[in-house]
């Protein structure tokens, strides 16, 4: 059976400081990072939700999805962005030319156009490592230790066996493009009772 | 790009010291020629060592900053003023020796005082300094004032420890066992002190720990809570009086602890507050304390054996009324049931109940706390409630089952090069203000800085501006950056990052690191070990630095330190080395606690004449409690930003991308009330200054309450800065206990929106 590489991101543990941000941007010289931590429901970053002291704050890392019908290699005229045999769905910034015709196409937002570059950024999973034999450069640099990176088709691995678990979820399961980040939510709270 | 680039590139391992102290991380560099072009976490033994956060991750940027000092300046404008002038090392040399021996001669050499601040996680550059301070018998200035003395304070008083970690939390380290309850409280380490913490406390929380959060803004940590306890700033002892009231009237304390570790049988006068002794009872000469044998109904010495101690009740001992300590203790808190603390703390009445209820039956509770309460006016204090509380549910740690023991480096080789005892004088950093501008004790008229931003940092900086710094004759200042401070000095010397020099780091525990010259210093830098040699030659004391920086390390691993036997200095460029002959994880041993009692005194004997034997609750000084009209009705706090570490990291691109500029919360209550909008430039201000920014209109916070986050430089705000607001006062009790400690929040503003003109 083929690989299929991706990330289990534990919500739980994520403690929104964005050193994967930074991580990203440094490792792959992107103008911003394409891992971007969203607080849910919020304005801003780092604002709790609710009404003090009722209040949840939980983080969302964002990234690509590397997807197994992915429409952003559709969308590329160019075939700079491809899916690869192990899963990941990366761009070869060599053969982009800016027309962003991927940004449109992808529901996640997942891609960015950087002007300083002129050509379009996304996250490839950190492929150039994981050719060395690496983990993605954010997974290692992750305060929260949140981030876990695995084979999901090989059953021994720990992302297959926590996504076995059930607890998880992928976003916009619906639009149905095989997305292979999994999400495991916080745990819910118990109070004091 | 990504690394395909095929230019032969080494690996350097190093250390980066982005903390403040107490921690730092392993890293690897990797260099292609003199340029490091990446820094990555490295490995360790315990894979949970291996770690960088977002600062190590953008740390080039300081190295490789625009902005970075290139060689020593002398000033040619006014102080403050910007306007320096390139001169060269000897010059700059020269000229300090030959200014530091004029003040020397004139005012004595105590009139020199060297404020080193938060030398990161360094060994070497800090004790550079302090070797010189010590030759030159000139004022050590200690920075423990500067937010972290209120916390000694109280863990010295409680505990006879200068740090209550090992005892509150120590077991978090070692994992091996999991609390049924984790309280932290006034801290908030998913974003600062104590470091690397949130690791150990997400682990235990996912083994089934639950999660209670006590603080005055909702965090990163409050928002992993299982329970958010948003209390009033200031109200931290109430809360903690209040808990032991609950627990005290339900049975709940442990009292088998009470009798073991602590001073809670020892009885007291009635009729002046003294601990009764055995000369008291009729024992000529006896100095030990008493207590009151249940089984003999009679008084006994507390180290005769006997029948059980009473914990409460009155006695008459030789005609002398007393009581046990424990006794004081519950009738002070018995003045503040839950209801009252409602009222003070501004939490619900029932929380308290319900917490108080799982803190007395939890099997275990691990009590995390750090600095946030202690810089408030009666902090010392609140460290003592917190750990009265921890005490009397028998969750101090006194016996050690493995796990985090604090490891302390010998600085003996530095401190005391050509005398026994250190020979430079000590100064508070409070005090210091008082020496500088009045001459009392003595005159201070000339000041090092290095590893600080001292007008950026310190508490009350228009009084620094306005009344310290002109009475100053020189000022040196140590930097990477042209500082809001260093603007003030005569000379600025530009140091080294640090991948430019090598130093000792004794972190992360339990291991010892090399941090590794990477790179040839930039520029003409140099490091603080050779700035301080470069002086030292030039006042008769090169001999004293003849080791170098490399020497310097083989001084501290030399020096008969127990820990550190068979280190050496090549094995360390090797790796992390654990450190030696520390207790077993499977070992037991009681730790001893070096109160005058030995134990842990929930009583304090010493502080009776100040009223605070027991952790009394005392109203902040500034802080305002109640909702009645004040010229200042706000409470203004300080949080701490994983995007600094205090004034370091502020100026850095990627981090500014994230975090562009300061930002005052604000309730939406008290927004609404001022016309105030989210991003509304406003100006937050008292009598001693303002500071203008953008509102963040946010339930972050509570009403009344305000916070801006510590740290960024007074030029990155429109007017003022965080410590235009904060007061200098000091607190006689911790003068007397330990050293005055800044109160950076106990402060109390008023915030107005300021009327944009349009662009």
């Amino acid at each position: 059976m083929s690989k299929r590489l991706g990330l289990v991101v534990d919500q739980e543990r994520c403690i929104g400081c964005q050193a994967c941000t930074v991580a990203c941007r440094i490792e792959n010289g992107f103008e911003q990072g394409a891992i971007r931590v969203e607080t849910r429901g919020s304005d801003h970053s780092d604002a709790p939700v609710g009404r003090f002291p009722d209040l949840t704050m939980d983080f969302l890392p964002r990234l690509c999805n590397h997807c197994e019908q992915p429409p952003c290699v559709e969308a590329c005229p160019l075939e700079a962005l491809v899916r690869r045999e192990d899963g990941l769905v990366v761009l070869d910034p060599g053969k982009c030319d800016g027309c962003q015709g991927c940004l449109a196409a992808c529901p996640f937002e997942a891609l960015r156009f950087s002007p300083r570059h002129n050509r379009v950024e996304k996250c490839n999973l950190c492929s150039h490592r994981i050719d060395q034999g690496l983990e993605p450069f954010c997974v290692i640099c992750c305060e929260g230790q949140a981030l876990h990176f695995g084979d999901l088709q090989e059953p021994d691995s720990r992302v297959a066996k926590i996504v076995s678990s059930g607890e998880v979820f992928r976003l916009h399961p619906e639009w149905e493009t095989g997305a292979s980040i999994y999400y495991c939510p916080p745990k819910t709270k118990r109070g004091l009772d | 790009m990504p690394m395909t680039n095929k230019v032969e590139s080494k690996i350097i391992r190093t250390v980066c010291p982005a903390h403040c102290g107490i921690d730092a991380c392993g890293i690897l560099a990797h260099v292609r020629g003199n340029r490091v072009v990446k820094v990555e976490p490295a490995d360790f033994p315990d894979p949970r060592y291996r770690r960088i956060c977002l600062r190590g991750l953008s740390s080039l940027e300081i190295t490789y900053h625009p902005d970075r000092l290139q060689h020593p300046l002398k000033r040619v404008g006014a102080r403050g003023e910007g306007k320096f002038e390139r001169i060269s090392w000897d010059e700059a040399l020269d000229t300090i020796a030959e200014r530091f021996r004029e003040i020397g001669e004139r005012y004595g050499w105590p009139a020199i005082g060297w404020v080193l601040g938060g030398p990161g996680a360094g060994t070497t550059k800090f004790g550079a300094y302090l070797r010189l301070a010590s030759l030159t018998r000139s004022t050590r200035v200690s920075a423990w004032g500067y937010g972290d003395a209120g916390l000694p304070c109280g863990s010295k008083v409680l505990f006879g420890a200068q740090f209550p970690y090992a005892l509150l939390f120590g077991s978090l380290f070692s994992g091996q066992t999991t609390p049924e309850l984790l309280v932290v409280w006034g801290a908030n380490p998913g974003e600062s002190q104590p470091l690397n913490l949130m690791r150990p406390i997400m682990d235990a929380k996912g083994r089934g720990a639950r999660l209670v959060v006590i603080d005055p803004r909702f965090t990163v940590t409050a928002s992993k809570a299982d329970a958010y306890l948003g209390l009033r700033p200031g109200t931290d002892t109430a809360l903690a009086l209040a808990l032991m009231q609950v627990i005290f009237e339900k049975g709940l304390e442990n009292r088998d602890f009470l009798r073991k570790c602590t001073v809670g049988p020892y009885l007291v006068r009635d009729d002046n507050g003294a601990l009764l002794r055995g000369a008291d009872m009729g024992l000529e000469g006896s100095r030990d304390y008493v207590v009151w044998d249940q089984d003999a109904q009679a008084p006994r010495e507390s180290r005769a054996k006997g029948g059980e101690a009473a914990l409460t009740g009155s006695f008459t001992v030789n005609g002398l009324s007393c009581r046990p300590s424990f006794e004081l203790l519950r009738e002070l808190a018995a003045a503040y049931p839950p209801a009252r603390a409602a009222e003070i703390t501004g939490l619900p009445a029932g929380d308290i109940v319900k917490l108080a209820e799982r803190i007395g039956s939890a099997g275990s509770v691990t009590f995390v706390t750090h600095m946030g309460f202690t810089r408030t006016y009666h902090g010392d204090i609140s460290l003592r409630a917190l750990g009265t509380l921890a005490a009397v549910t028998g969750n101090v740690q006194a016996t050690f089952r493995g796990g985090h023991l604090p490891a302390v480096l010998n600085w003996d080789p530095f401190l005391q090069p050509d005398t026994p005892k250190p020979a430079y004088s000590r100064l508070g950093i409070l005090p210091l203000y008082e020496a500088v501008i009045s001459g009392k004790p003595y005159p201070v008229k000339a000041l090092w800085f290095s590893f600080i931003n001292f007008v950026n940092q310190c508490a009350h900086s228009g009084k620094i501006i306005r009344d310290l710094l002109p009475r100053l004759d020189f000022i040196v200042d140590t930097e990477l950056f042209m500082t809001p401070t260093a603007r003030y000095a005569d000379i600025v010397l530009p140091v080294c990052t640090y991948l430019e020099f090598s130093d000792l780091i004794p972190f992360p525990y339990p291991y010892v690191q090399l941090q590794q010259k990477v790179i040839d210093p930039l520029y003409e830098s140099r490091s603080d070990v050779d700035i301080a040699a470069g002086l030292a030659r030039r006042l008769g004391f090169s001999e004293y630095f003849a080791p170098g920086e490399e020497g310097f390390i083989d001084l501290i691993l030399n020096s008969g330190h127990i820990s550190l036997q068979g280190i050496t200095r090549e094995k360390l460029r090797e790796g992390p080395q654990a450190l030696v002959n520390i207790p077993d994880t499977g070992q037991e041993m009681d730790i001893p606690f070096s109160t005058r009692s030995k134990k842990i005194e929930i009583y304090s004997e010493a502080l009776r004449a100040y009223g605070q034997a027991l952790p009394v609750y005392l109203e902040p000084l500034e802080t305002p409690l109640g909702p009645a009209e004040t010229r200042y009705p706000l409470a203004f706090i300080q949080g701490h930003s994983r995007f600094r570490t205090h004034s370091m990291f502020a100026n850095v691109p990627s981090l500014l991308d994230l975090n562009p500029e300061p930002l005052v919360e604000i309730n939406p209550q008290d927004a609404g009330e001022r016309r105030i909008s989210d991003g509304d430039l406003v100006t937050v201000f008292n009598d001693r200054g303002r500071v203008t920014l953008r509102a963040r209109v946010t339930g972050a916070i509570g009403p009344r309450v305000v916070q801006i986050t510590q740290g960024w430089w007074i030029d990155q705000f429109r007017e003022g800065s965080v410590n235009h607001l904060t007061h200098d006062t000091v607190n006689p009790v911790q003068a007397v206990v330990y050293e005055p400690n800044m109160h950076m929040n106990d402060v109390a503003v008023e915030v107005e929106r300021v009327r944009e003109e349009l662009p």
